[in-house]
């Protein structure tokens, strides 16, 4: 006890100190740059929206990353550099003196700065300009910046905001800026129009009246939404904050009332620019939902960038179990995926290469027969195709149990091995290595029966599935009469 | 001072100052979310000349969620209550936005008044008078008007000066007195006969579609 008292005390006092030096920290933060920061450090987290300033213009070169254009190809599996991405249209080029802000999800935990980094929740690049494999780059640059004592957001937001964060991902030598993106054409409209505005106009700097808390903030407590209206955000944040844990998402949208009248709802984007990482889910699956009662059809194009409600095609029929019923075809974006995996188009007789019908068939025989859940799941994924379906998973079920009771894995090459007698000493016929059927692991093809002679290891006087060595050695009925 | 406070302030200052809509907000009691809205009827309207008044309590979330609003006064249309005063308007429910305010919902029933929506009634039996005959609707309406919300007496250029201060109960009904009479002259209670024949909706074709033993049955149940 007299050891571990102070200790405690310690910590409770370093977590003071943390306390003071993340408020000291935010409080800086905020004088400096009022328009990146937004949210309430007293929450303990932080939303911050970077924009992003190159400081002069910058060639900025937008490539196709061949999803939409090769089906071979996956998003994930392209990396930032150009090299990869040859196929597909040739490059677009733009100069551009800014682009679209950055978003940080940050939790401060209790221990930092002095003991742990900050925990970044989310990043996401407005208009989905950078790709994933950037982003998941840039989160791991983040973390590798901070050392232990110090704050870091500062460094965080002079790195983005300043445009230098872009060597880190930009494998090339010059300095143009290379964007690997599924829909090259969009982005550079996207792009280009973001980079007019900024120019043209001081949103941040000049004040816009809220219709909601009627008052006039400043723009960098403001937030303009797609539909160009002007709210601030401590008021967006509450309404949209309250609908959305209120489970009435039908009301995250532009509160204008043209807008409501036009019946258009907020993007995930917006959503994400204005409410909590966990509020941002909550309403994806809110959402999900909803459209799913309102036609059970309804798909959202899995690319990040579009999200458009993709409902299924008038030309399936519910007998329809030919492949060809699978394939979805986004009106917005024209990306071809899979009704199943939600994947790039991989044609009508490949399978699912990740067995997504798995969850939605275990979830399908979840429910009692002719309940509105399994008519629902029929409705949207056709109803012979759901038994089909059905029948498979229960066979390969059976067929994954089997394997799990009845055979061993080759430790090398993973080749189910089932043995039919003799000892429990394998040697594999595909690879030649040898391993314990037991247990699994390979042993020394030298010296194979260590592992069974060995007193201590688990497979102990194991090479027989017996209880013990004295049951080996049992006569043989009727031996003796010999 | 809390957000919704500081916006309600600013609302009812707001309403003060503007003389033009004739909106006028006043406080029911001591607390600044419990208000009394009034405006005058709409020209060109069986309420022209009426003054309506609407109590209005402001919720816990607002201006988030939507106000709460009902009629003091009764009228006599397809989507208020004529009972309580009950108000069926979309901004009141699932079109409500935080960028509206007192005086522009006030704004938004007074021109309810003006439009009635009989698809989607908030007191079917008004509805179904305002479906079947419009002037009649329209008279009754009037007569309300004048009973409930101070406007001006239909009957006055026909000389009905003598039964001023009477509330005609035919009249409130939206029936004629002529039908009331003949139910009533076969034996039955007069308040019965209004109440079965406005259930009825004993007005303009239906008059004729309605049989009068179809009549005497309903007076008959008790």
């Amino acid at each position: 006890m007299t050891v571990n008292g102070p200790q405690i005390e310690r910590s409770q006092e370093d977590e003071d100190v943390c306390r003071l030096m993340q408020q000291e920290e935010w409080e800086v933060l905020q004088s400096i740059y009022p328009e990146c920061s937004s949210a309430d450090i007293s929450k303990g987290s932080i939303k911050l929206e970077i924009p992003i300033e190159l400081g002069g213009t910058r060639e900025v070169e937008i490539v196709d990353d061949g999803t939409l254009s090769s089906s071979a190809e996956r998003l994930e599996d392209a990396g930032p550099s150009c090299k990869i991405v040859s196929q597909g249209l040739a490059p677009i080029s733009l100069s551009l003196s800014t682009l679209p802000p950055l978003l940080l999800d940050i939790v401060l935990p209790s221990s930092y700065p002095l003991h742990s980094a900050p925990i970044l929740l989310h990043l996401h690049a407005t208009h989905s300009w950078l790709s994933r494999t950037a982003l998941l780059l840039l989160k791991q640059k983040l973390i590798a910046m901070w050392a232990e004592g110090e704050g870091i957001l500062y460094e965080w937001v002079e790195w983005f905001k300043s445009g230098n964060f872009l060597e880190a991902i930009n494998s090339t030598e010059d300095s143009i800026v290379c964007l690997p993106h599924p829909s090259p054409i969009r982005l550079a409209k996207l792009l280009a129009s973001h980079d007019a505005l900024s120019a043209q106009e001081v949103f941040s700097h000049m004040s816009h009246p809220c219709a909601i808390c009627m008052t006039s903030l400043k723009g960098s407590k403001c937030i303009r939404l797609a539909c160009s209206h002007v709210f601030c955000r401590p008021c967006l944040e509450e309404y949209w904050g309250m609908a959305i844990r209120e489970g009435g998402i039908g009301q995250v949208r532009c509160p204008d009332p043209e807008c409501v009248k036009e019946g258009i709802e907020a993007n995930e984007e917006e959503v994400r620019r204005v409410v909590s990482e966990d509020e941002v889910k909550r309403w994806k699956r809110l959402r999900e939902k909803r459209d799913l009662d309102r036609d059970p059809t309804i798909i959202h194009c899995p690319l990040d960038f579009c999200q458009t409600p993709v409902p299924k095609p008038k030309t399936i029929t519910d007998d329809d179990s030919s492949g060809w019923n699978r394939l979805r075809t986004c009106h917005e974006c024209s990306y071809s995926f899979c009704a199943y995996c939600r994947r790039t188009w991989h044609g009508p007789h490949t399978s699912c290469a990740i067995p997504f019908t798995a969850s939605f068939i275990i979830d399908y025989l979840a429910h009692e027969p002719g309940s509105s859940e399994r008519l629902l799941i029929e409705s949207r994924y056709g109803k012979n195709n759901v038994k089909k379906l059905v029948l498979q998973y229960e066979e390969d079920k059976a067929n994954r149990e089997y394997l799990e009771r009845e055979t061993t894995t080759c430790p090398t090459c993973e080749v189910k091995v089932q043995k039919s007698h003799g000892c429990n000493h394998m040697t594999c016929a595909r690879c030649k290595t040898h391993f314990c059927y037991r247990c699994g692991t390979k042993l020394n093809p030298s010296h194979p029966y260590g592992h069974f002679s060995t007193p201590g290891l688990s497979c102990y006087s194991k090479l027989f599935d017996h209880e013990s060595v004295e049951d080996e050695w049992q006569p043989i009925e009727g031996f003796e009469d010999l | 001072m809390d957000a919704r406070l500081r916006r309600v302030n600013k609302e009812i200052a707001d309403c003060k100052n503007d003389r033009s809509s004739k909106i006028q907000l006043e406080l029911v009691d001591d607390s600044p979310f419990h208000l009394n809205g009034s405006f005058p009827g709409p020209e060109g309207t069986p309420y022209e000349g009426g003054h309506f008044e609407v109590d209005i309590r402001i919720p816990e979330s607002y201006p988030f969620q939507p106000l709460k609003m009902k009629f003091i006064t009764k009228v006599y249309h397809p989507n208020v209550s004529s009972a309580s005063g009950a108000i069926c308007l979309d901004i009141l429910k699932d079109a409500w936005s935080p960028v509206l305010t007192l005086k522009s919902t006030l704004i938004s029933l007074q021109s309810l008044l003006c439009s009635p929506e009989p698809n989607d009634p908030q007191d079917a039996e008004v509805a179904k008078h305002y479906m079947t005959s419009r002037s009649s609707f329209e008279s009754t309406a009037r007569y309300w008007t004048h009973i409930y919300a101070g406007g001006p007496d239909p009957n006055a250029k026909d000389g009905g000066k003598g039964k001023d201060g009477q509330r005609d109960e035919v009249a409130i009904a939206g029936l004629e007195k002529a039908h009331v009479n003949q139910f009533e002259a076969l034996g039955f209670e007069r308040g019965k006969v209004i109440d079965v024949l406005r259930r009825l909706n004993y007005r303009g074709v239906n008059v004729t579609k309605i049989t009068e033993d179809r009549v005497v049955e309903e007076l008959l149940k008790p």
